[in-house]
């Protein structure tokens, strides 16, 4: 199968959608001529012209304004939100107006908007260009939120996000935007809510979001060295969650790490083991762990900001730990 | 009354302590909280302090002896000469911190049981005897609530209820005195709570008396405690514990560490079922009887041909009811698929098979299965199970010790075994 990049998966999905439905339209800073700061969407202007590929000023809740109120009449507009750290920004026109009206119009009206925007350290972007700040959307009834962790799930998912009558918010890793991964030709469409597991193992679950599924499928090698058979799963939209799968996974093995890369507390991390703790308790042999990010503003400084995000050597650490059976006291 | 100065149990695992060295010399007084001698055990070298002000004699090990924990090594004296035998009992101002108003009548000790292995203290819930009643040594003296449960310990001896030295709804240490049982009857009983002092480990004793009893004897091995005195383990490994009716207290008693995982499951199930102390502590009866020549296989063939009865089950639980002698008698036979009810009164050689009831006893016949000998402990109802055993049977008889005397259990198993070697006498 033919090995493309992330970049190339999302510009592919966002053309086929755009070929297949012309209220579909991307709208955001730099995404005509400059294709974006990360270039995901060189080409597209070409094809679709400005119309359907709308630069705007420097003004994250106007044009995020302008897109609600597109969805709401009639199109499919794609925000391109330069940085997941601008979503402070856009709070209202997300928060309030997107995620709501459907539920206060009584259903009258949708809005049929994806958001996306982008996540992850270890850039050396600082503190105000490295958030990862999914947990924030997905605290919102309304939203639904998609973290994809390869070229071929960014695609899939791009394009059910698109497809799908409610806001979603994509999280792209902006240190995957060059990671090739295999993309079979034509159309596929990955749905929300189904966790994929992509190994199997016996001995400890570990779950890992976006770019983390990586680091979860690395740690599983490291662990598969010293005899621990570890199984990876990737949730792909924690909203909609597949609890379901990361139960049934929890109760096979009887322990868990969930690893994410926003702030540990109050997190995705947070969440799913609470969820775990909550349906599997009975089946547990060690505390559900939770790796988030450092609870601490991203440091410029290269060498803090590389300890402030779960790595595979990490995570087999403490999967070490709960398969040896000692007790963690985790910060 | 002179204090005895025993040697510490310091460790979990500990019987015996070597003296270091002794802080103080024969005869020197000592107060509360003085250094008396230092210890060593495997993990560490401690100090021990006085219990009790007084003058140190009786000094019975010396520095660099081993001595067994328990063990009386000296006497905290309220004189510097060798202990009187037998101090004047009250009428005289004591010194020590742990006055007592009254004094403790002569007689047998009854303590704080430990029923659960991981128990460090009891509630008791109640006294079921007064102060100065006759008890029988069947009789359920008090009621203790542990975390596990709340069971009626028996008084373990005759005699009458001399003393109470701890009031109801108190936490009693377990170990720690909680009434004294004595021969003569009491002039005038003693009623005292556990807060004001624990009594000095041992009361006068007569001469005439038998050695302790192993139940008035302080465990020498307490069990371990973990924090708090909850056993750590993991949900999965309590579950498990739970679906195979394993006791983690079991884990705690031959020292493995905690917290639990699943993976300690499988070494509590590889463990002995039932080791000394568990036998000592659970408040169970178990007994077994060994019939050498199968005389029931005769009898259910001469049943059948001469009297028409082809149901074995029914005269099992005709045997059974007959041996319980109370009358009617319900008698749930349980064998492999089959769980029948039977009522027997005794008289007959067959019990009546009834759609419900409430049965008094279990039949476990398995006589046809592998299995020869067994330990499960006690059921809702007293349980009687056949197995086989070379060419006759084995029975054995388990009971909660709340379901029935060790004498009645005792009847009960000879007369069930005698009626299975010769049931025809059963007949006559």
């Amino acid at each position: 199968m033919r090995e493309i990049t992330l970049s190339q998966a999302v510009n592919e999905a966002l053309a086929e959608e755009m070929r297949r439905d012309p209220t579909v339209f991307i709208i955001g800073e730099d995404v005509a001529e400059a294709g974006t700061p990360f270039k995901v969407l060189s080409g597209l202007v070409e094809e679709f012209g400005t119309h359907r590929v709308v630069d705007t000023p420097i003004a994250e809740p106007g044009f995020t304004g302008i897109a609600v109120g597109a969805a709401m009449t009639g199109t499919r507009p794609v925000v391109d939100l330069m940085f997941g750290d601008f979503l402070f920004l856009i709070m209202d026109q997300l928060c309030n107006q997107a995620a709501k009206t459907h539920y206060m119009s009584g259903g009258k009206l949708n809005v049929p908007l994806v958001l996306r925007t982008n996540l992850g350290a270890t850039r050396r972007s600082a503190a105000q260009h490295s958030q990862s700040l999914h947990a924030l959307v997905a605290h919102i009834p309304g939203l639904k939120v998609a973290l994809p962790s390869s070229a071929y799930e960014a695609k899939g998912l791009m394009k059910t996000a698109i497809r799908d009558n409610n806001p979603v918010v994509i999280f792209e890793d902006k240190l995957m935007y060059q990671e090739k991964a295999p993309v079979p030709e034509g159309e596929f469409l990955i749905p929300f809510g189904v966790a994929n597991v992509l190994r199997e193992g016996h001995d400890i679950t570990l779950i890992g979001t976006s770019s983390m599924v990586q680091v979860c499928a690395k740690a599983a090698d490291i662990l598969a060295k010293d005899g621990i058979s570890a199984e990876v799963i990737d949730p792909r939209t924690i909203v909609p969650l597949d609890e379901a799968a990361l139960v049934k996974s929890a109760k096979k093995t009887s322990r868990v790490i969930v690893v994410d890369e926003g702030h540990q507390s109050f997190g995705v991390t947070s969440e799913i083991a609470s969820r775990i703790n909550e349906k599997a308790f009975y089946h547990l042999d060690a505390p559900a762990l939770r790796m988030g990010a450092m609870d601490v503003p991203v440091p410029f400084s290269p060498a803090l900001e590389d300890i402030t995000v779960p790595t595979p050597e990490g995570v087999a650490e403490a999967a070490r730990k709960l398969v040896r059976g000692e007790m963690i006291h985790a910060a | 009354m002179p204090l005895d100065v025993i040697m510490p149990a310091l460790g979990m695992a500990q019987d015996t302590g070597l003296i270091v060295a002794w802080h103080k010399h024969p005869g020197e007084a000592v107060a509360v909280g003085d250094v008396l001698f230092e210890v060593e055990t495997d993990k560490a070298t401690m100090e021990v302090e006085a219990q009790g002000d007084g003058f140190l004699t009786g000094v019975a090990a010396e520095a660099g002896q081993e001595v067994p924990v328990g063990q009386v090594i000296a006497q905290i004296s309220d004189s510097a000469e060798a202990p009187a035998p037998a101090p004047a009992p009250d009428a005289k101002p004591d010194a020590k911190p742990d006055a007592k108003p009254d004094a403790i009548p002569e007689g047998d000790t009854i303590i704080m049981p430990t029923l659960g292995m991981a128990q460090d203290s009891g509630l008791l819930v109640r006294w079921l005897k007064a102060p100065g009643d006759a008890v029988q040594a069947d009789d359920p003296l008090f009621e203790v609530e542990t975390d596990k449960s709340t069971v009626e310990v028996a008084a373990g001896q005759d005699g009458f209820l001399a003393a109470t030295l701890a009031d109801e709804g108190e936490d009693v240490p377990v170990g720690q005195i909680i009434a004294i049982i004595s021969a003569e009857k009491p002039a005038n009983p003693v009623t005292r709570s556990a807060a004001q002092g624990s009594v000095a480990p041992k009361v006068v004793e007569k001469p005439s008396q038998a050695p302790p009893r192993a139940s008035v004897a302080k465990p020498e091995h307490p069990a371990p405690i973990a924090p708090g005195g909850r056993i750590l383990a993991s949900p999965k490994a309590r579950r498990l514990a739970l679906e195979q009716g394993l006791d983690l207290a079991r884990l705690v008693a031959a020292g493995h560490a905690q917290p639990f995982h699943a993976s300690d499951i499988d070494t509590l199930r590889a463990m002995p079922v039932a080791s000394a102390q568990t036998t000592a502590a659970a408040p169970a009866r178990r007994l077994t009887a060994e019939i050498a020549q199968d005389g029931f296989a005769a009898f259910a063939d001469w049943a059948a041909q001469e009297a028409g009865i082809s149901d074995s089950d029914a005269l099992l639980a005709g045997l059974a009811a007959a041996s319980l002698g109370q009358g009617d008698a319900t008698i749930n036979v349980q064998a492999f698929e089959r769980d029948r009810l039977f009522v027997g009164d005794g008289t007959q050689a067959t019990a009546q098979q009834v759609p419900e009831g409430q049965p008094d006893l279990v039949l476990r016949d398995l006589r046809f299965t592998a299995i020869t000998a067994l330990c499960l402990g006690p059921e809702d109802q007293p349980v009687l199970t056949l197995t086989r055993s070379g060419t006759g049977y084995a029975v054995t008889f388990e009971c909660a010790a709340d379901q029935m005397s060790a004498p009645r259990a005792i009847a009960v198993l000879s007369a069930f075994a005698g009626r299975m070697q010769q049931p025809l006498r059963h007949l006559l």
